[in-house]
């Protein structure tokens, strides 16, 4: 490992922030904000929900990450567009500087799949304003304390260089980590052009374990997760849509994802790489200052395949 | 398809002034260098500053004789394929024989002893079936379809120029994995055809990377294939998939007269060369297989 390697492993880490550990964690504030739909309703709702969150963002470089993944026009695979605009639009109104990024795990093509998923339509001058995260410069970057057998990822430099990374899931379920939301979406930015399609080291490495490393380096990353409409069963790709009419936000992405899964009806604890990197108090509900909707009352089950049928919630 | 030869305009301006290409813009990487020669090399036309491009890969091998993705990433990886699929004259006869080494001695985790020895001690029983190996993305991991078909053009076209027995059961192994992995809807996904139960979806670009490495093969047992590649290519989504699917399907063929021509922009620089390559494979020159 060179020096600067390990310079930029010590950027990452106060990239993050304050890392804090479940011992001295206080609690995270996630919003539930109901929205109906993909309607241009959503650029008010979305500067109500940065204004709630008291985000400091003048003059900062705010990355958004949306997960793009297949080529399915109309399909829930992809985090919506307009919500995907509407957010970096209240970033904006916020004095930040805005950009969007993503590297997909299985298709290569990146700008025909935005294009395809609506990118290019939905927001002006998308091209000027969006990296490949596949394909962008990379540093590598030493993990403070991994889970995982790795010991460091390249990473790159647009994520590495942002002040704030906005993670923006799909709400899903995954037919290996079980969930699907903004600690998972932080594949996309492990480069498939080191990596490879899909990133399989990260898979080698144990999928739970992995997310809870990429986690380590940005635990404060913010996360806005697309609930309007979800995905269930065999997700993250072949599932079926779940409508839950929801946006789940928070600068705390175990407590935000979390929250999902009890929305979900899945039970957070039994989704590993949550307790990696949160412990159980931080996926607590005492430990997570709810504001907006309460989780229960906009509560969906999402359906699960055979073998993740164990991570149901049943409530007391 | 005609060949368009400002294609090949188009990508010398890309050319970065290290000599390498970048895949859009910016620094450059291994992957579109050697698409960007290999679009020269169709065109019978040496590159310019191919002195540099060439200068530029040797900077991009490693000690172990493979090719990383670019110069600030420390581990050889499935590139190495790519580069061995250059004549070796260009690049110098002991840099390619290297980079052959490399490729053999490299394969997915699943085959690793070690994977097998821990297997055995945690359920008593080793991997039932012959060893099917092919190549991964990245060492340490999984084999896939798109990196073995890269290590199965890359070996073919050695054993061609020299054939030993370690080359043609290396590829008999690896096309036997290839087909091992063929989807029920007769395509190719980028790894298994069943996940967690359910079948998995073949794509265009693995499909048609998948013909192309299996070029030579009985054609009944590769029908379904060949309709679905098909089928794929009316429906193309992205230049590059076409492109892929036009050069596997002309590996059997199958191209039908009339296929639709490139609609989709070309992006990147890999794109823009691999439109090339599938034109003047249609003209007769498939730089993969000869």
């Amino acid at each position: 490992m060179t020096r600067r390697d390990f310079l930029l492993g010590s950027a990452a880490a106060g990239l993050a922030g304050c890392g804090r550990t479940a011992a001295t964690r206080s609690r995270a504030l996630v919003k539930v904000t109901r929205a109906a739909s993909y309607s241009q309703e959503l650029y008010e709702t979305m500067r109500r929900v940065l204004a709630e969150h008291r985000l400091n963002v003048r003059g900062r470089r705010v990355l958004l990450k949306p997960n793009l993944v297949e080529f399915e026009p109309g399909s829930v695979i992809n985090t919506n567009p307009l919500l995907v605009h509407a957010t970096l639009e209240a970033f904006r109104e916020l004095g930040a500087s805005v950009a969007i990024a993503e590297g997909p795990g299985h298709r290569r093509s990146t700008l025909d799949l935005a294009d395809a998923a609506g990118y290019f339509r939905t927001i002006p001058d998308f091209e000027d304003i969006f990296t490949d995260l596949n394909l962008d410069e990379v540093a590598r970057v030493r993990l403070p304390a991994p889970v995982s057998h790795l010991r460091s990822l390249y990473l790159p430099h647009t994520v590495l260089g942002s002040d704030l990374l906005v993670s923006m899931p799909k709400m899903k379920t995954h037919h290996w980590a079980g969930a699907t939301l903004s600690m998972k979406n932080l594949f996309g930015i492990v480069p498939g052009g080191v990596y490879g399609w899909p990133k399989n080291v990260l898979h080698w490495a144990g999928i739970h374990q992995s997310i809870a490393d990429l986690h380590s380096l940005f635990p404060n990353h913010f996360a806005i997760v697309d609930g309007i409409v979800g995905m269930d069963g065999n997700g993250p790709i072949q599932g079926q849509a779940k409508p839950v009419g929801v946006v789940v936000s928070g600068r705390d992405p175990v407590a935000v994802d979390a929250t999902c899964c009890r929305i979900m009806q899945i039970e957070p604890s039994r989704i590993e790489y949550l307790t990696l990197a949160g412990g159980l108090e931080g996926i607590a509900e005492e430990n997570i200052r709810q504001i907006g909707e309460k989780p229960d009352s906009v509560e969906t089950p999402f359906e699960l395949i055979m073998e993740l049928r164990e991570l149901r919630r049943v409530k007391a | 398809m005609e060949i368009d030869y400002s294609t090949l305009e188009n990508i010398r301006a890309a050319q970065n002034p290290d000599g390498g290409w970048p895949y859009h813009k910016g620094g450059s990487w291994t992957e579109p260098t050697v698409y960007a020669l290999l679009a020269h090399q169709a065109g019978r036309m040496a590159a310019p500053r191919s002195a540099a491009a060439f200068a530029w890969l040797g900077v991009a091998q490693q000690s172990d004789g493979g090719w990383t993705p670019r110069p600030s990433v420390d581990r050889s990886t499935w590139v190495t394929a790519l580069v061995a699929l250059l004549p070796p004259e260009t690049m110098g006869a002991g840099r390619h024989a290297q980079a052959v080494a490399w490729l053999l001695g490299e394969r997915g985790m699943e085959s690793s002893p070690i994977l097998h020895l821990s297997e055995f001690l945690r359920y008593g029983r080793l991997p039932e079936g012959p060893d099917l190996s092919g190549w991964p993305w990245f060492p340490g991991s999984a084999a896939w379809v798109t990196p073995t078909c890269f290590g199965i053009l890359a070996l073919r076209k050695c054993y061609w120029r020299r054939p030993t027995s370690e080359l043609r059961e290396r590829l008999a192994v690896a096309q036997a994995f290839l087909l091992s992995r063929q989807c029920a809807d007769g395509g190719w996904n980028h790894g298994s055809q069943r996940s967690r139960g359910y079948d998995s979806g073949a794509y265009p670009e693995t499909t048609g990377q998948a013909l192309l490495a299996l070029a030579g093969m009985d054609a009944a047992k590769l029908e379904p294939a060949f309709r679905l590649a098909q089928r794929f290519l009316r429906e193309q989504r992205s230049s590059g998939g076409a492109a892929w699917l036009r050069l596997g399907l002309l590996a059997h063929q199958q191209l039908p007269a009339g296929a639709p021509l490139f609609e989709m922009p070309c992006r990147t620089v890999p794109d823009t060369a691999l439109t090339f390559l599938a034109a003047a494979a249609e003209q007769g020159y498939n730089v993969f297989l000869e």
